[in-house]
């Protein structure tokens, strides 16, 4: 079928109802930008869906009529990657932020069921109440979807609980690009959600069903393969008592070598380095007392907490700083206290509240940020060459992941939105240093909007065949984001 | 046997020496463990031979691996790969298929220490894993299969609970970059290691959407879908102590145990409060081993032969048992780890009964450390195998297990598997009590056909009271007949697995008897 705007919109409303769908210049202008430096293409509409039975019609009817839909879980002001606005003519934007609900909460289980406009704003303290906790990338901005977070496998702060590359994602509901409705491991089957929950499972098992897992390819898929519906999410206890260590040195090695060991042995909970400009911004939301505050810290900073819970969270506490101490003796390491005081308070602040505005743009008002994975011993060679390259507002966040068997390392370039030069400088060095990285062999495993080419061009021809076969499964007729990744080169 | 012009050019790639069609060695290579009850279920006789394979096959390289995945397809003649090949999914499915027995590829490729994962080749077992590890204070997954099997089968394309889940995982959750030759031939490298430039061993995943699902689920495609030829997989702590001392002679060593590490043995009441207990111990992230066996199978893993399992009827008339090891580092920790134990205990009203009633022998140490548990499943019978296999909560696990016991009871009343009152069950936590694994393991006779045809016959049964019964997948769901049956009870996920193998596979040449064919019409 030819779409034509009459019977494209007529359906639309059919399937959404006319209140759910905008075609507002305003609303268009909106969605076809975003804060990197990606030009994209004004949608034709955007449709807010409210359950999966309507996005299932949605994604069959673009097959029909040949349009694209962009899922959106949240539409956020503050969306920076650019894996998310228009590139093709003929899109709609499916705005999923009116599926909202917290679909259950299991104690026992330690798992949470939540819809793709759930936002961590909404979902921390409610979890709160119930002793849980959400396993949380650094800071996240208070109206982002916890799912779509997932789902873009942001780093979480806690390694140990990082027990795969996809956690804390479980199971999901997924829309493929074909139309078709699936659930992944265990929510696959038999039986439909309520069956299983009547029997005692609680979808906490993202694998399969039987040969194949394919929760893996809509993760890091960027919206490209399929729509999620809703999603599981793996949960831990809240402690009842924290420690936290805060260890400050001008030389990231040792604080590397502190924290491997720490890691090794499984000793604490949240643990990550950051370096002077980043830590202020995470501590500070004035610009002036940022600026202050960098000065009186030293360059690089190890933050780790350790926890206990329960009658015996004192014990704990004790055994594990008996273990820390002789650690760092056996090392023969000693790190200055910091010249300000860094209440544990603060810190507890950034580590398990959301912010208002993204804790990035603090500094400077704009921000621009390279991440990739690598491993233990790459980590100065890539810190080096970005110091060269950016001698101030450079913001450095190591993040060790996947049970310590690789490291997140980001480096958020800060700059005034307002100043054209600053802007336009942080624009050409941006792409440049960035194919320096991959030169130096940094992994890009998150490929977004204009750096996605340069990422693909560094890897085998033999993965990005083996990508598009899998989107050629799952999305035949190229409907869903078209222009991500490494589909349509 | 292989025509002639055909075996030159395998010889060619391999040398003449690393390639047999022989009968003798052909004939040997279609015996394996528990093939007689597949060919029953495959309306075949049972006896425990498979379709013949056309020749041995033994690769030293990936290169030589991708030449003869290159000439196999060049033939239309099928593969089967095993790395130590224990099990049916190793055998061909049909008489137009050549072995590939990897255990020349033979290497550790890798261990680092700073980066907490180890690369090996398929034919590295876990015990050698171990022992090259333990050196750095690390530790490796291992499966309930035990310390002799492949790691890299185990992680690439098999199964994936093991003794020591609770702290190292499911094999499928701890892959990182791989290395794998697709039925075509091509070569596939993925995450980090298919980078051109500086590539290594750190991410399986991306970029973007990570292949690991294609590669697997919850469990493998068993050469169903090309050659896994090396594989990275994560290392964790050694639990204790690395010194590892054992003397005198098999089958009861003497071992000295580490400072650090202690064994309870506790009988929970009822279904319930197993699980409560389960649970509760779970989320205070202390067990190295947190186990819950049928009282036949606590009686087994203490026993070193017939005669000694004879011996412990006393302990086989636990209600629920449940196996919690817990290990040290140092003396603080272990200490904290006695209090938590104590307190639940307390808590829960549990004693524990190694120490007052029963003192297991040292080398059953040794056995959890090593993850050598699962071998004393063969004393009683020489033959088990396991149905079920769910994997989500405590709860459905044991819910399982409950409606279980009289299906099984019927079928020990017709004799034809062993009398383990229908309890027999192994559950193990993973990830310190996220999730569950639950099989029920089931002794039988497999020289005796009446016993073949009981044990198949009941895994049958079994599968299709979960189906109907919303219980949870079986692992043992492979095939086409099987995926057929539960693909459209289970989102017609075999549409989807059928479709990734006619796309990555379109010759049909990797063995798809333990996987799925792409012939088939969709439902
Ligand atoms: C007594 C017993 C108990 C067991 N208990 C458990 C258990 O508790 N938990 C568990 O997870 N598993 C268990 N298993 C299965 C076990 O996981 C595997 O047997 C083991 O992990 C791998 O070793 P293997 O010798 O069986 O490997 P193999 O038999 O060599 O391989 C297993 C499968 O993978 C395929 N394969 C092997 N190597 C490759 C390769 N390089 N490329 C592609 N395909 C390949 C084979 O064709 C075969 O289908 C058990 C098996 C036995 C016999």
């Amino acid at each position: 079928m030819i779409m034509n705007n009459d019977n494209f919109l007529q359906n639309l409303t059919k399937i959404c109802g006319s209140r759910n769908i905008s075609r507002e210049p305003k609303d268009l202008e909106e969605y076809s930008k975003d804060l990197s430096f990606l030009k994209g293409k004004s949608p034709l509409c955007i449709v807010w869906p409210s359950k999966s039975q309507e996005v299932i019609k949605i994604v069959k009817l673009a097959n029909d009529l040949k349009f694209h839909v962009i899922p959106v879980s949240l539409n956020s002001r503050f969306k920076q990657h650019g894996n998310s606005i228009p590139r093709k003519d003929k899109s709609i934007i499916l705005n999923l932020s009116r599926m909202n609900k917290i679909l259950s909460i299991n104690r026992k289980n330690r798992v949470v069921m939540v819809e793709p406009g759930v936002t961590f704003e909404k979902l921390i303290p409610i979890l709160k109440k119930e002793g849980l906790k959400l396993l949380l990338p650094v800071m996240p901005t208070a109206s982002q979807s916890v799912l779509a977070t997932a789902l873009e496998r942001e780093p979480i702060t806690i390694p140990r609980y990082h027990w795969d590359s996809s956690d804390p994602l479980l199971c999901i509901e997924v829309v493929f690009g074909t139309g078709d409705l699936f659930r992944t491991g265990t929510a696959a089957g038999p039986g439909t959600i309520k069956q299983q929950q009547k029997m005692g499972q609680a979808q906490v098992n993202p694998m399969g069903p039987t040969q194949f897992s394919p929760f893996r390819i809509i993760q890091g898929a960027q919206g490209s393969l399929g729509v999620v519906t809703w999603a599981t999410l793996k949960l831990e206890l809240f402690p009842s008592i924290q420690k936290v260590y805060h260890l400050q040195s001008d030389n990231i090695q040792d604080l590397l070598d502190l924290q491997y060991e720490l890691l090794k042995y499984r000793l604490c909970d949240e643990l990550f380095i950051l370096n002077d400009v980043n830590l202020a911004c995470l501590l500070k939301e004035d610009q002036q007392e940022i600026s202050q505050l960098v000065g009186n810290l030293e360059r690089w900073n190890l933050i780790f907490i350790i926890s206990g819970r329960g009658p015996l969270a004192n014990d704990k506490i004790s055994y594990l700083e008996g273990d820390i101490d002789d650690i760092s003796a056996e090392l023969g390491l000693n790190f200055s206290k910091s010249k300000v005081e860094i209440t544990d308070k603060e810190i507890f602040h950034f580590l398990n509240e959301p912010c208002e505005n993204p804790w990035r743009m603090r500094l400077k008002g704009a921000y621009q940020d390279m991440f990739f994975l690598t491993s233990f011993e790459k980590l100065p060679k890539f810190i080096s060459l970005m110091e060269t390259k950016f001698e101030k507002d450079l913001g450095i966040y190591i993040q060790p992941i996947n049970q310590g068997t690789s490291y997140h390392i980001e480096f958020d370039l800060l700059y005034d939105p307002k100043d054209i030069n600053e802007m336009k400088s942080i624009k050409e060095k941006n792409m440049g240093v960035r194919a320096q990285l991959m030169d130096f062999g940094a992994f890009f495993s998150k490929p977004y909007g204009l750096w996605a080419k340069d990422v693909f061009s560094h890897h085998s021809l033999e993965i990005i065949d083996a990508l598009k076969k899998v989107k050629k499964i799952f999305d035949p007729n190229n409907v869903l984001n078209p222009g991500v990744l490494c589909f349509d080169d | 046997m292989l025509k002639e012009e055909i075996l030159k050019e395998f010889q060619k790639i391999v040398g003449d020496e690393n390639i047999d069609d022989g009968e003798v060695t052909t004939n040997t290579y279609a015996y394996n463990w528990c093939v007689e009850f597949v060919n029953y279920l495959a309306n075949k006789d049972p006896i425990p031979f498979s379709s013949i394979p056309k020749a041995i096959i033994l690769p030293s390289t990936t290169e030589e691996v991708q030449k003869i995945v290159q000439l196999c397809n060049k033939y239309d003649i099928q593969f089967k790969a095993q790395s130590t090949g224990l099990g049916p999914w190793n055998q061909p499915s049909t008489d137009n298929c050549v072995i590939l027995d990897l255990r020349r590829m033979n290497k550790i490729v890798k261990i680092d220490v700073k980066n907490l994962y180890v690369v090996v080749e398929p034919y590295v077992s876990g015990a050698q894993i171990q022992v090259e590890v333990m050196k750095f204070g690390l530790n490796i997954h291992m499966p309930g299969a035990g310390p002799m099997a492949s790691a890299l089968a185990s992680h690439t394309s098999m199964c994936g609970p093991g003794f020591t889940s609770p702290q190292t995982g499911h094999s499928a959750r701890n892959v990182l970059g791989t290395e794998w030759v697709l039925p075509t031939g091509k070569i596939l490298r993925l995450g980090s290691l298919g980078l051109k430039k500086e590539s290594d061993w750190y991410s399986g995943d991306g970029p973007g959407p990570s292949l690991r699902g294609i590669m697997r689920g919850w469990v493998g495609t068993k050469s169903g879908l090309g050659v896994f030829t090396r594989v990275a997989m994560k290392l964790f702590p050694y639990p204790c102590n690395t010194k590892y001392i054992a003397k005198g002679h098999s089958p009861l060593y003497d071992f000295h145990l580490p400072d650090f590490i202690r064994a309870y043995l506790l009988d929970c009441r009822n279904f319930k409060h197993l699980e409560k207990s389960l649970l509760r111990i779970e989320e205070e992230e202390i067990a190295f081993i947190c186990s819950h066996m049928s009282s036949f199978a606590v009686m087994a893993i203490f026993s070193y032969s017939l005669e000694s399992l004879m011996d412990k009827i006393a302990i086989g008339s636990m209600k629920k048992p449940l196996v919690i090891v817990i290990a040290a580092r140092t003396k603080r920790e272990f200490d904290y780890k006695q209090k938590v134990m104590n307190l639940i205990m307390d808590e829960l009203n549990l004693t524990n009964i190694i120490g007052s009633k029963y003192e297991p022998k040292s080398l059953f140490y040794a056995e959890c450390l090593r993850a050598n548990l699962g071998y004393h499943g063969f004393i009683a019978t020489g033959g088990f195998q396991s149905a079920k296999g769910q994997c989500d909560t405590a709860a459905l696990c044991l819910n399982t297990e409950r409606k279980n016991i009289p299906l099984k009871q019927k079928y020990i009343e017709k004799g034809v598997i062993a009398n383990d009152f229908g309890e027999g069950a192994w559950m193990t936590s993973y990830e310190s009590g996220h999730y569950f694994h639950m099989e029920v393991p089931t002794l039988f006779d497999q020289t005796n056909a009446e016993s073949v045809k009981g044990i198949a016959e009941y895994m049958e049964e079994s599968n299709q009271m979960d189906l109907v019964k919303h219980l949870g997948t079986p692992f043992f769901i492979e095939g086409d007949e099987l995926h057929d049956e539960w693909g459209p009870h289970l989102m017609n996920y075999h549409i989807w697995l059928r479709k990734i193998k006619e796309t990555f596979d379109p010759n049909g040449i990797s063995d798809p008897g333990f996987y799925i064919s792409s012939k088939k019409g969709d439902v």
